[in-house]
């Protein structure tokens, strides 16, 4: 039971990352894809009507760890306090952006919220990746089973750590990277004319790019955490989801060779899951690993709820699991395909 | 425990109850303006007039801003349940979760996917789906506050618990923690409030376009559904569902209700202050104008029953402002009789037909909407406040469950931040809002799309 609501728990904050790091990816390249207000109202057009969807997802898995793992919650939301708020002001800045740019056709405001909207989404991709350094590294975690992490100490990845640090860092780097991808991916699905052009040309450039990044990270990786490459050896979960990764590979460069924009987003939506559960599956089980003493470590078993109300949760989740389901299924006829702009149109959709 | 300002719990608690109720300024009126835009779209819908559709156009635009800025406030009251309350997440995490995950996974889903195409996708829908979708965003938003009602009734009032041997909470019995009496009656109360914001809002418009002169056909509209609605909801406010409340604190937290009406020495045939300060050294009221016996009535059903005052309950379980809980509590009330007697004035003229032709009642109804809003906070301050010293009232007191790790200076820092954005936000708000309002529901809708020239 506790092992079934570990996996709901990365598969909730995967499908968080994976959804919203379009919105993430498409907002670091706001600048560059897009170099006219009509260009950026097609942008923004792209990701504005199911930001609030996406963002439901990270809502939602806050709900599940509270009520799956309670001691997790505690511990780690107090212990990355500040880190956590410029998360959520950024999460509600971007929001607004998205939600009154549209609002006026006057250009000072826009290009205002443009900034914004910019600005929130690079911080946001920066601080997941840190967040996801800070979860494969390990926290300085006391007796108490609590910590108290600082933005950064001596950059170093043992004792007494930071947030930032030189794996965390790179690692950041990395998730701007791959979600930057990813965004440009998106967006060659849903844009057109020069929009469209310049994200084929970024997306196919920056996967590229991937890969080097993802050969180095999984070496710095090695030297601060060596069991988790051993972890996947030794894991079944780890090789099929090592599978998604190969297939969203696979499906994404044949997307890109035969233009086959929506194949393509499937391939890097499947490559990014497939990633994020491998890590999680390496990772199991432990929650928080300790920095300062590895056996004070807080594995899903310490804490997790009674099996009763997992049980009880299980019961519940997976029905509303599949309502969702439907209403994706629903409102996604409604927005498929390119997005349509009229200059004239105050709405964002 | 006596409170100083440097205590990190005082910091704690301004900082959610802050973002609480800043929050629920929003909600408030989406929960309360989700059944008109319902309403209207079934007319719409039914008769195919098109003034049902223009309202309802008009009304989903303030619907959507209210709803961003609610969304974008609510994302981190749900963190702050980790980041500045561990040690009650800790301690309650596994049972409160069950309802937070809940209105996660049933209302927010189903809110947030329809909310784009009941604002934007009139067109694409067409009527019927048009409809449908604003009967989803309504049954979303009402849902996430019942979730938000039963976690709140079960720290006002646990049921359905054990305590486990590392002496956190754990669920035994689902049925009777989502089945809470406490929550019932609370989301009644609750939703009735909701509405009567809602339906002051829309009378508000309706005056104020009216007494301009301006909008004759759909001020009528707002005129006379909100003030019909304005008055159900503001007698249900009060009866049956305030009373029931009022019963349920008197047997589930009496020393609740006596600080709520400043009642030091128990009595039978206590009184109802209508006016008067409480003086906590003196244990006395002062300058009382008193309603003899009402409380005995209201809490317990008859002018006999003895009411216990604070002095029978030992005073580390006395909530621990008990000042602002006799005003917000006072203040409520009085709110609530006015908004009655205002409905009721507006509906008596309504009935003769001169709803749109007195002047004085125009003006009334226009300046009343802020109103609820103040009613809804202060019911909101009464219900918190009174809930004090506890957190999970009976089993957890509020000093053990905010962050050890977090100090002052850090909430200090992020409460600082929170009223900032919140400002800029409030500002925004009402700029964007005043737009639409100036622009009216007459305005022309927009233009056809049209593809983007490749």
């Amino acid at each position: 039971m506790i092992a079934l609501w570990y996996g709901i728990l990365a598969f909730m904050l995967t499908t968080y990352i994976v959804l919203d790091g379009r919105n993430f990816g498409a907002g670091i390249l706001h600048w560059i894809v897009a170099r006219n207000q009509d260009e950026r109202r097609q942008v923004i057009a792209a990701i504005g009507p199911l930001w609030s969807w996406h963002e439901v997802w990270l809502v939602g898995t806050g709900g599940v760890m509270v009520m799956a793992f309670p001691r997790l919650m505690a511990a780690s939301f107090s212990g990355c306090y500040l880190a956590l708020f410029l998360i959520l002001w950024c999460v509600l800045l971007r929001g607004i952006s998205i939600e009154v740019g549209g609002h006026m056709s006057d250009r000072l405001w826009q290009e205002f919220w443009d900034a914004v909207f910019v600005f929130s989404n690079v911080l946001l991709a920066v601080l997941f990746g840190a967040a996801l350094g800070n979860i494969a590294r390990g926290v300085p975690l006391t007796g108490d089973g609590v910590f108290y992490l600082p933005f950064f100490t001596n950059f170093g990845v043992h004792g007494n750590v930071g947030l930032l640090d030189w794996y965390t860092v790179p690692m950041s780097l990395f998730c701007v990277l791959i979600l930057t991808a990813h965004g440009a991916t998106y967006l060659t699905m849903k844009t057109t004319g020069a929009v469209h052009e310049r994200s084929v040309r970024l997306a196919r450039r920056l996967w590229v790019a991937v890969i080097p990044a993802f050969v180095i990270i999984t070496v710095l990786t090695w030297f601060v955490r060596p069991e988790l490459l051993a972890g996947i050896a030794l894991r079944p979960v780890a090789w099929a989801t090592l599978v998604i990764c190969a297939a969203g590979a696979y499906a994404m460069v044949n997307g890109f060779r035969y233009q086959r924009e929506y194949l393509a987003l499937l391939g890097s939506t499947f490559l990014l899951f497939g990633l994020l559960m491998t890590g999680a599956a390496a990772l199991f089980p432990v929650m928080l690993f300790s920095t300062t003493d590895p056996n004070l470590r807080l594995t899903a078993a310490d804490c997790a709820a009674p099996d009763f109300s997992l049980g009880i949760a299980a019961a519940w989740w997976f029905p509303a699991l599949i309502l969702a389901i439907c209403y994706l299924c629903i409102i996604q006829r409604h927005y498929s395909g390119k997005v349509n702009v009229s200059k004239d149109n105050q709405g964002l959709y | 425990m006596e409170t100083t300002l440097i205590d990190p719990a005082f910091w704690h608690r301004i900082h959610f109850a802050f973002t609480i109720t800043y929050h629920y300024l929003f909600p408030q009126l989406t929960m309360g303006l989700a059944w008109f835009l319902v309403y209207w779209k079934w007319r719409a819908f039914r008769t195919g007039d098109e003034k049902y559709n223009r309202a309802a156009r008009f009304w989903a635009k303030i619907f959507g801003l209210n709803f961003a800025v609610g969304v974008v406030t609510g994302i981190p009251m749900e963190f702050q349940f980790g980041t500045n309350w561990a040690g009650f997440s800790k301690y309650a995490g596994g049972i409160i979760g069950q309802t937070l995950a809940m209105e996660g996974m049933f209302a927010f889903f189903l809110e947030s996917a329809f909310i784009g195409a009941l604002i934007w996708g009139e067109k694409r829908l067409g009527p019927r789906n048009h409809f449908l979708a604003a009967v989803g965003v309504s049954t979303g938003s009402w849902l996430s506050g019942f979730f938000i009602l039963v976690t709140n009734a079960f720290m006002q009032h646990p049921l359905g618990y054990t305590v486990a041997p590392d002496g956190t909470l754990a669920l035994s019995d689902p049925g009777a923690y989502l089945l809470n009496p406490w929550a019932f009656v609370q989301f009644a109360h609750n939703q009735c409030a909701a509405l009567v914001t809602g339906s002051f809002a829309v009378a508000a418009m309706g005056a104020f376009y009216t007494l301009r002169g301006m909008h004759a056909e759909q001020s009528r509209l707002y005129l006379n559904a909100g003030t019909l609605v304005g008055l159900i909801a503001s007698l249900l406010v009060a009866f049956p569902t305030g009373d029931s409340q009022a019963k349920m604190v008197g047997a589930h937290q009496p020393a609740t209700l006596a600080a709520m009406e400043g009642l030091f020495q128990g009595s039978k045939l206590a009184d109802v202050t209508v006016i008067g300060q409480p003086n906590i050294s003196q244990k006395r009221l002062e300058n009382p104008i008193p309603l003899p016996g009402a409380l005995s009535f209201l809490a317990y059903g008859t002018f006999q029953s003895y009411v216990r005052g604070l002095d029978e309950f030992p005073k580390d379980t006395w909530p621990d402002n008990i000042e602002l809980l006799y005003y917000s509590f006072h203040i409520m009330i009085t709110l609530g009789t006015i908004f009655i007697l205002i409905m009721a004035w507006a509906n008596w003229k309504r009935w003769r037909g001169r709803l749109g032709s007195s002047t004085a009642l125009l003006w009334v109804l226009m300046l009343a909407f802020p109103f609820p809003y103040i009613a809804n906070s202060l019911g909101w301050m009464t219900t918190e406040l009174g809930r004090q010293p506890w957190l999970v009232y009976g089993l957890f007191r509020t000093e053990k469950g905010y962050s050890q790790v977090v100090s002052a200076g850090d909430a200090i820092f992020t409460l600082i931040g929170f009223v900032g954005l919140y400002f800029v936000l409030g500002l925004l708000f009402l700029y964007l809002t005043g737009r639409e309002i100036h622009k009216g529901p007459d305005a022309p809708t927009t233009p056809k799309r049209q593809e983007v020239p490749a």
